[in-house]
């Protein structure tokens, strides 16, 4: 309860009639990209051509010392023979200094992951529509779709100077991936059509994978945000073990396979785990664990389960400037332990974070506009590419009361909540102005989106053509309150929407909105939940319509579970659907909608598809989508999520605005590496 | 009296067992463990988990052996002095707690020092002087301090603070300090941080304690023997402070039992608001992600400590109140 009230006393404060009044005057009365807080999307330019690469390297001056006492071998001997070579967005840098930083505790592992994303086999292109060399220099896919070979960087190394190779592959994908103790069910990246890849070694920088069907869309998978394709960092803590690759050398020490069962269990007892599991998932997580070796421009040195999680620059980092000087310019990441985001976002105020995009919170921008002299930095607006920041999803697998199925599951009904919902009035309180009002579907800049018209399709305000499909399904008769009633007993139909605290106010939102669908005569309850319950509700298919957003929905294949009920974790649009899609129909009900049939096929038979059919089936997904109104699209592409930067104003090589997107590991494809302090 | 200590000894042992089991029952309440928090969280950030993984994960840390195995393996743990993993942190339990254990002492005896320090003087002065302006200055600002939620005058400070004199907000340290061994100027850092939050702690108790002196003081001076005394001669002074004003303490002493734990997890609503390194914002977050081994210790060493506060302010009370010693003899 206290956790409410306080957000809503600094909310209010944020929203003081001064403030707000400058607020004004900045942004809402001039247009946003008059503003200069939404810039031109920019970043670093990658050297492919070997006949621009350096022929000389320079290093850190903390590590030319380690290098002089003989603690490390000469920088020619730790770049790749085939570097990543980077220009940077202004100018080349200086070496030197410590990037503050904020974060929240153990569990935001993700705030350093994102930093230290390039160690991803491939990566997204700036704007993040195009897949990008990273740590592997390239790859081929054959023409029947059935094979995918990578190609290594030749003599790249690991951050503790060990060759990293092919081998560390095969390393994953046979003692960790096949492992049942580690990994009971093989993931779905790695299993088109339900049948199990391969990962085979060609030679020490050469690693094919072999599927069964065609899978054109690995390429995807490989360089998107997937558990195949996410990197190390992010794949191999928190207990993960996915990834594409592994440290062997080092971690086979705590594997039974390469000792014994006894010999590592007693390890474990004797450094105070339970058995070599446990040990295993400490041993491989790189933000617990300092002495794993890592691919990323930093490493950590000050654990991330203590007040301070600090990472150092990793001396074998694979990406030099177009000057030969091995990334990156920045000594040290350090990021401080903010028990409240409050604090958080006071301490960002007061200019204590030289970047921070993590946490900050977007209701809170004209006290941040206000104070950016003071602070010394500059705020730079990150716009989303996903259709909704608030989005009502809708249980299509509901169950529990017949009446309620019925009108759930009725795409008139869905269609009239949607035209009963005023998205100018929550995009003005909420986000400010700054978000886009409309249907779930992603921007109209990516490849996948249906179209412009397909923004407000159903997705406006009318509330005489809302009224008039409620008429029209028989939802006729109201109560005195002007509520419409249940058709089997009389009473007041009650649509209940389940509201966790996260990102934005969503129960706050959820408010207004059944505050709004009162003019179309529906009774919504919002039941604000904590999240663990709420996901056991939805999970028992006891929900009628859940808040969350749809972030990462605009790479459909790679993260769908927010656009359609394909994927049982997080299933809101429909547990049961989920679970029977998931399991191929041994468990959970099979639709009756024939849309979500037509759906799951388009779906599912993209995976064999090349890239434009692949394009071409999301825009049908999403034409359905809409149409359908499975998820009820409020207002998006807004800098809501992590797209509020602030940088200090003695950062350079900092883009005007960045890929805000799940794919583009925000901030990690504006690659910090590259970033550094000016004299 | 010894014979009286026993039992009362025997009878903490035991309360700390019921305390065991208690702490035991309500983790267990909450829907789901501590996987299933961890694949919320995870989920939240795009990995999908499956049911299979989970139930992995919850035979590697031996989730999903019966509860009654889980306590008796967990108290066997416990007496052998070994509060196990924090799963959240991946550290011993004992090493998260002890690294926020001494700078949360510090605050909080720090907050108690200043309650007192403020509390007993004006108490006595409002009683003394009852209906004065002075009292009545000090009731208004008193009403306001226990009306006040402390959490929203920390806010207020942070914000105050940054706003007009563009100081650091939260913490205990300056970033600059932060990562910095401890050195004399790192002391100071910590000694310019301590009086806010330990202000803004004081500040609430500090108002019901003026409130509870005052009102126990007024008792005591309507006495017959303080009239005695004062018609003997004795100098005011002497009146106030030997007789009445000890006899006004007692409540105080019989809640130093309260004082133990408060000084581990004093406040957990103001540490979190001011982000201060010290043990609530743990106990808050491991509740929430229920880590069930660092939330059990801790609220495990809550419990004993109240117990062995009670017992001290047993022995307090009869120390300084010759009516409860001559009872507990008989």
């Amino acid at each position: 309860m206290t956790e409410i009230s306080r957000r809503g006393v600094l909310a209010a404060i944020a929203a003081s009639p001064v403030a707000m009044a400058w607020f004004t005057e900045q942004v809402r009365a001039a247009d946003l990209a008059a503003s200069g807080l939404v810039g031109e999307v920019q970043g670093p330019t990658m050297i492919t051509d070997p006949a621009q690469w350096p022929k000389k390297f320079q290093e850190a001056p903390m590590l030319a010392e380690l290098v002089k006492a003989g603690k490390l071998p000469p920088v020619e001997q730790r770049i790749p023979a085939e570097p990543m070579v980077w220009k940077p967005l202004d100018q080349i840098g200086t070496y030197g200094g410590t990037w503050r930083r904020a974060f929240t505790g153990p569990g935001d592992v993700e705030n350093g992951n994102r930093i230290n994303s390039s160690d991803k086999c491939f990566f997204w292109s700036a704007d993040g529509s195009k897949i990008v060399p990273c740590v592997a220099k390239a790859y081929e896919l054959s023409d029947d779709g059935k094979t995918y070979t990578l190609h290594l960087r030749k003599g790249m190394k690991w951050s503790d100077g060990a060759p990293f190779t092919a081998d560390d592959f095969v390393f994953w994908f046979e003692d960790l991936y096949s492992n049942k103790e580690i990994v009971p069910t093989p993931i779905p990246d790695m299993t088109p059509g339900g049948k199990p890849g391969r990962v085979v070694k060609v030679d020490e920088t050469t690693v094919r994978f072999d599927f069964d069907v065609p899978y054109y869309l690995f390429e995807d998978m490989m360089a998107g945000d997937t558990n195949i394709g996410g990197g190390q960092s992010v794949r191999q803590s928190q207990k993960l073990s996915f990834g594409a690759y592994s440290p062997g050398h080092y971690l086979k020490q705590f594997m039974p396979k390469y000792s014994s069962l006894d010999e590592v269990n007693a390890r474990a007892k004797k450094e105070g785990f339970e058995n070599w599991i446990q040990m295993l998932h400490f041993k491989k997580d790189w933000s617990l664990n300092t002495d794993l070796p890592t691919l990323g421009p930093w490493k950590t040195v000050k654990t991330i389960n203590t007040p301070i999680w600090l990472l150092e620059r990793n001396p074998y980092y694979y990406a030099v400037d177009t000057e030969g000087n091995q990334l990156p310019y920045l000594d040290h990441v350090q990021m401080t332990l903010g028990e409240d985001l409050e604090v958080i976002n006071l301490r960002a105020m007061a200019g204590e974070y030289d970047e921070q995009e993590r946490h900050m919170d977007l209701s809170k921008l004209p006290v941040i506009l206000d104070n950016q002299t003071k602070g010394n930095y500059k705020v730079h607006l990150d716009l989303g590419f996903a259709g909704s920041d608030f989005l009502l999803q809708v249980n299509q697998s509901y169950k529990a009361d017949p009446e309620m199925r019925k009108w759930l599951t009725n795409a008139d009904f869905r269609r009239a909540l949607s035209l009963g919902i005023d998205r100018d009035q929550l995009n003005e309180t909420f986000w400010l102005g700054v978000g886009t009002p409309g249907s779930a579907a992603p921007g109209e800049s990516r490849p996948e989106s249906p179209g412009p018209e397909w923004r407000k399709k159903w997705s406006v305000l009318d509330i005489k053509q809302a009224n008039e499909l409620l008429d029209k399904i028989g939802l006729t008769k109201k109560d005195s309150a002007g509520f419409r009633v249940r058709t089997d007993n009389g009473e007041r139909l009650r649509v209940q929407i389940i509201a966790v605290q996260a990102f934005l106010p969503y129960p706050k939102l959820s408010e207004m909105v059944a505050d709004q669908w009162q003019k179309i005569g529906i009774q919504a309850d919002v039941r604000e939940l904590e999240r663990n319950l709420a996901m056991t509700r939805v999970r028992n298919n006891e929900h009628h319509i859940y808040i969350w957003n749809n972030a990462g929905t605009e790479l459909l294949y790679l993260f769908a579970r927010h656009a359609i009920p394909v994927d049982p974790t997080e299933a809101y649009m429909g547990p049961d659907y989920a679970t029977y899609y998931a399991s191929g129909g041994k468990q959970g009900t099979k639709p009756d909608d024939e849309n979500i049939l037509k759906i799951w096929d388009l779906f599912s038979s993209a995976a064999g598809l090349k890239v434009d059919g692949r394009n071409k089936n999301a825009q049908e997904i999403w034409k359905i989508n809409v149409d359908q109104q499975y998820g009820i699209g409020t207002v998006g592409q807004s800098p809501a999520g992590l797209g509020v930067r602030l940088v200090s104003n003695k950062l350079g090589n900092i883009a005007a605005q960045v890929c805000n997107a799940q794919h583009c590991r925000t901030p990690g494809n504006s690659h910090p590496e590259t970033w550094y302090f000016k004299a | 009296m010894l014979n009286y200590l026993a039992r009362r000894l025997v009878l903490a042992v035991i309360t700390i067992w019921a305390i065991t089991v208690v702490t035991f029952i309500i983790l267990q309440l909450p829907p789901g463990d501590f996987v299933d928090a961890y694949v919320a969280q995870a989920s939240a950030v795009g990995t999908a988990i499956s049911a299979a993984e989970a139930d992995a994960l919850r035979h590697a840390y031996g989730l999903d052996q019966p509860l009654i195995i889980q306590y008796f393996k967990w108290l066997s743990h416990i007496l052998q002095g070994d509060f196990g993993q924090s799963f959240e942190y991946g550290r011993p339990v004992t090493e998260v707690i002890g690294d926020r254990l001494w700078l949360t002492v510090v605050l909080s005896l720090g907050a108690i020092m200043v309650t007192w320090g403020l509390a007993l003087p004006i108490g006595i002065y409002s009683a003394v002087r009852q209906y004065s302006i002075g009292d009545y200055i000090f009731t208004f600002i008193g009403f306001i301090g226990l009306a006040l939620p402390n959490f929203l005058l920390a806010l207020i400070v942070m914000y105050l603070g940054l706003r007009l004199f563009n100081v650091s907000v939260g913490g205990l340290f300056s970033s600059s300090f932060a990562l910095a061994p401890w050195s004399w100027a790192k002391l100071w850092d910590l000694m310019e941080h301590l009086p806010v939050p330990m202000l803004i702690l004081a500040m609430a108790g500090t108002a019901q304690l003026v409130r509870i002196m005052r009102a126990n003081l007024l008792d005591e001076l309507r006495r017959p023997y303080v009239v005695t005394a004062r018609a003997r001669g004795l100098p005011e002074r002497r009146v106030i402070m030997k007789y009445p004003v000890r006899a006004a303490l007692n409540p105080f002493a019989s809640t130093v039992g309260y004082l133990l734990p408060f000084t581990v997890s004093g406040s957990v609503i103001i540490s979190v608001v001011l982000s201060l390194p010290t043990v609530g914002p743990i106990l808050l977050h491991s509740l929430i992600s229920q880590d069930e081994l660092l939330s059990s210790t801790i609220i495990l060493m809550l419990g004993v400590l109240t117990v062995l506060g009670t017992l001290l302010s047993d022995l307090l009370l009869m120390w300084i109140d010759p009516r409860i010693r001559m009872g507990a003899l008989k």
